[in-house]
């Protein structure tokens, strides 16, 4: 019977587990399936200069971390809407996508299989900077360009040349946040937190840390949690005590509104910047009115009196009756920037598309201006945002 | 030739890769050691090989070589106290071991914390660099590099898998092996009939942990970047649910579970969205019909006597 006991308890922790496996894989979305209309091509007019280019999509669908998949995936079809739309007759783009679920086996499977099998002329995505850290050599070997538009920490572009990203890394958002908000309240201390087990949370933290003591801020404390955490009384009483005038967390949102919260709670009267964590609405869901004066550094806000975010910003809410988010934005001009470069290399090769990508200048998107230096590291700028009455607002 | 698209390469080397983890799991169970700590050994095996062939430009065969002892000798420190302990209190205790292993290498220096080691060089890479010294290049081959990384990876592999698994099966039907299905079918008779169940069980969690290093030193030059949370809870599940749905009497059920759980996402990748539910239906309905896994010695008995003539076992080479 001994074997038996042993099957049972094996059996046991099976199901506990694959319980909490199912609880945290739950949250996929099954619902928008990116059915965007095809172009009629029933009338083919012009239909000789016109070329078809599939492109794939690496998105995290599936798992915890598939809202960030699912807004990039909605971004990714408007723009495929109104791209096959006004393109009729040049260049129809089909796209399609793969789910890693956060894994970085799966991107590698993911990626590879697009190249090899489905034979995309590039691949936009993953979601994740460590999965496009595993899975981008593997495209740049095969020399198909990967176009990643969430991944923003430092060395992706080092991965090789056909590797490109229009996501602008921390070390240029976080910097012109600080700068801003501390030039402008005339901060001379500051306190930091971070999450220590998220790479996202920790390169954001170095980059604030750089950029503090180039400025001359004097470095009171650090201090950490952990993803998942949800009591953070310990580390903010710590800093309390520090008095900073400028209080800097980096954190993805959910941990990173309830730290801005219960330092409000606390009595912390200190100016707070946030990382690029905090570009989500839901951290006014969580933080409520603590949120009020959080200052933060994003690519994209909806409240940008631009007459391109806006008609973007329409368009989405049409399409989901939501707003984008910088996930979703980012997508969308991801792909404008793929149908302008294929247009102008005239068809649909994997070389010629990464030479047009690399010329890349000027171009005008929702998110900012974008061109590519020499090393293929996107120049934009970033806008500063402050949380005010609710929303984010553009920073004065 | 378009079977050898390094789509399928790669799968097929990650399949492989799961096989060798799934013997890693199946030889700690198979003294009835429920041990959890797989992943932990994994990371620390990954690590330590990443670490050497990165930061002391060590050449990769004996990086990965380091990282496999590494994690033979932490589980020789860890075992002592650990394996007095049965059943559930065991998985606890590992599964505690593990976790504590992912903190440490989130707050070491040398770790890069969760950052994670990047840029490593490729197994794929690293064989061809080998290749090209003796003469063989992709042109001479007439195929892309890609194919011919992955193709070398994947001949790699399997070549180690093979003689792991040869090992393994010789180990099966030594003094060793029968002592530890002895200890596993009843841990007091085979005490009593000499037995010395504590140096058998400390055996087979060092051959286990070793094996489980291996992996993951292969699993961090295979993906070339590795963070601490490649290695946590979801990756114990993984490698245990090889054994529990492919297993765990014999070494072949365990090796199905591992091809099995390996292919069916790549082959229901089709269904998009869905494929989460599928897979978890799979799963409950193989519990629910077996719930000893899919294969155990008494299916290999039932081929036997059906098939007399095969004196191999023909479903494990499937």
């Amino acid at each position: 019977m001994k074997g038996n006991s042993i099957s049972k308890s094996l059996l046991s922790v099976l199901l506990g587990t694959s319980l909490l496996v199912g609880c945290s894989s739950g949250a996929s979305n099954p619902s928008s399936t990116g059915a965007a209309p095809e172009t009629n091509n029933a009338a083919p007019t012009e239909s000789a200069g016109e070329f078809t280019a599939k492109i794939g999509g690496v998105f995290i669908l599936s798992g915890s971390s598939a809202a960030y998949g699912e807004a990039q995936k909605k971004g990714l079809d408007l723009a495929l809407e109104e791209l096959n739309e006004t393109n009729k007759g040049k260049l129809k783009i089909e796209i399609q996508y793969e789910d890693t679920g956060g894994k970085k086996e799966s991107a590698i499977n993911s990626v590879n299989k697009l190249i090899n099998q489905d034979n995309v002329v590039a691949i936009i995505g993953p979601t994740l900077s460590g999965e496009m850290l595993a899975a981008g050599p593997v495209a740049n070997e095969a020399e198909t360009p990967i176009f990643g538009i969430s991944n923003t920490v430092e060395g992706i572009n080092d991965i090789g040349e056909f590797v490109f990203r229009n996501s602008l890394p921390e070390s240029i958002a976080i910097p012109t946040a600080m700068k801003q908000a501390i030039e402008k309240k005339g901060s001379k201390t500051a306190a930091f937190i971070y999450a220590e087990n998220d790479d996202f949370s920790v390169s954001g933290f170095q980059t604030m840390k750089k950029t503090a003591e180039e400025m001359g801020l004097q470095n009171l404390g650090e201090t950490t949690f952990a993803i998942g955490d949800v009591d953070f009384s310990a580390q903010l009483t710590k800093i309390k005590q520090l008095n900073p005038d400028v209080l800097l967390v980096s954190a993805l949102y959910k941990e990173g509104s309830m730290v801005v919260k219960k330092a409000r709670e606390l009595g912390i009267n200190s100016l707070i910047v946030g990382g690029n964590g905090f570009n989500n609405p839901k951290v006014f869901e969580i933080a409520g009115p603590a949120a009020e004066g959080l200052i933060v550094a994003t690519p994209f806000s909806p409240e940008k009196q631009d007459e391109k975010v806006q008609k973007f910003v329409k368009a989405f809410e049409a399409k989901y009756g939501s707003k984008p988010d910088q996930f979703a934005a980012q997508a969308y001009d991801s792909l404008y920037i793929m149908s302008q470069s294929l247009l102008a290399a005239g068809t649909a090769d994997r070389n010629a598309l990464r030479d047009e990508l690399a010329k890349l200048k000027d171009f005008e998107g929702v998110s900012g201006k974008l061109s590519f230096d020499e090393g293929r590291n996107p120049i934009g700028d970033a806008v500063v945002v402050e949380a005010k009455d609710g929303k984010f607002v553009p920073f004065e | 030739m378009d079977f050898l698209n390094p789509y399928n390469l790669q799968v097929i080397t990650f399949i492989v890769l799961n096989c060798i983890l799934a013997i890693s799991i199946f030889i700690t169970l198979a003294t009835g050691q429920l041990s959890l700590g797989h992943a932990g050994f994994m990371s620390i095996g990954a690590y330590t090989s990443s670490i050497l062939s990165k930061n002391a430009d060590m050449p990769l065969f004996i990086a990965i070589l380091a990282g496999a002892l590494m994690a033979g000798l932490i589980a020789l420190l860890i075992g002592a106290p650990t394996l007095k302990l049965h059943g559930l209190y065991l998985a606890i205790a590992t599964l505690g071991f593990g976790e504590v292993v992912r903190v440490i290498l989130l707050n070491m220096k040398i770790t890069n914390g969760a950052l994670g080691i990047t840029g490593l060089k490729s197994l794929g890479t690293y064989l061809y660099d080998w290749e090209k010294m003796l003469g063989i290049t992709a042109q001479s081959l007439g195929v892309t590099v890609p194919v011919i990384k992955s193709l070398s990876t994947l001949v790699f592999m399997l070549l180690l898998f093979l003689l792991i698994l040869f090992l393994t099966l010789r180990l099966n039907s030594s003094r060793l092996g029968r002592a530890f299905e002895a200890i596993r079918a009843d841990e007091t008779a085979a005490r009593a009939m000499g037995i010395q169940v504590n140096y058998y069980k400390m055996l087979a969690f060092i051959i286990g942990s070793v094996l489980a290093g291996l992996c993951g030193g292969l699993f961090a030059h295979i993906t070339t970047a590795i963070t601490p949370n490649d290695f946590n809870y979801h990756k114990v599940v993984e490698i245990l649910s090889f054994a529990v749905i492919g297993g765990t009497e014999v070494v072949w059920g365990a090796l199905f579970g591992a091809i099995a759980l390996t292919t069916l996402p790549e082959v229901l990748r089709g269904l998009a969205e869905y494929k989460m539910i599928f897979y978890g239906a799979i799963m409950v309905l193989v519990m629910a019909v077996r719930p000893r896994g899919l294969i155990g010695s008494d299916t290999l008995q039932k081929l036997f006597r059906r098939n007399k003539k095969h004196n191999d076992q023909p479903k494990g080479v499937e």
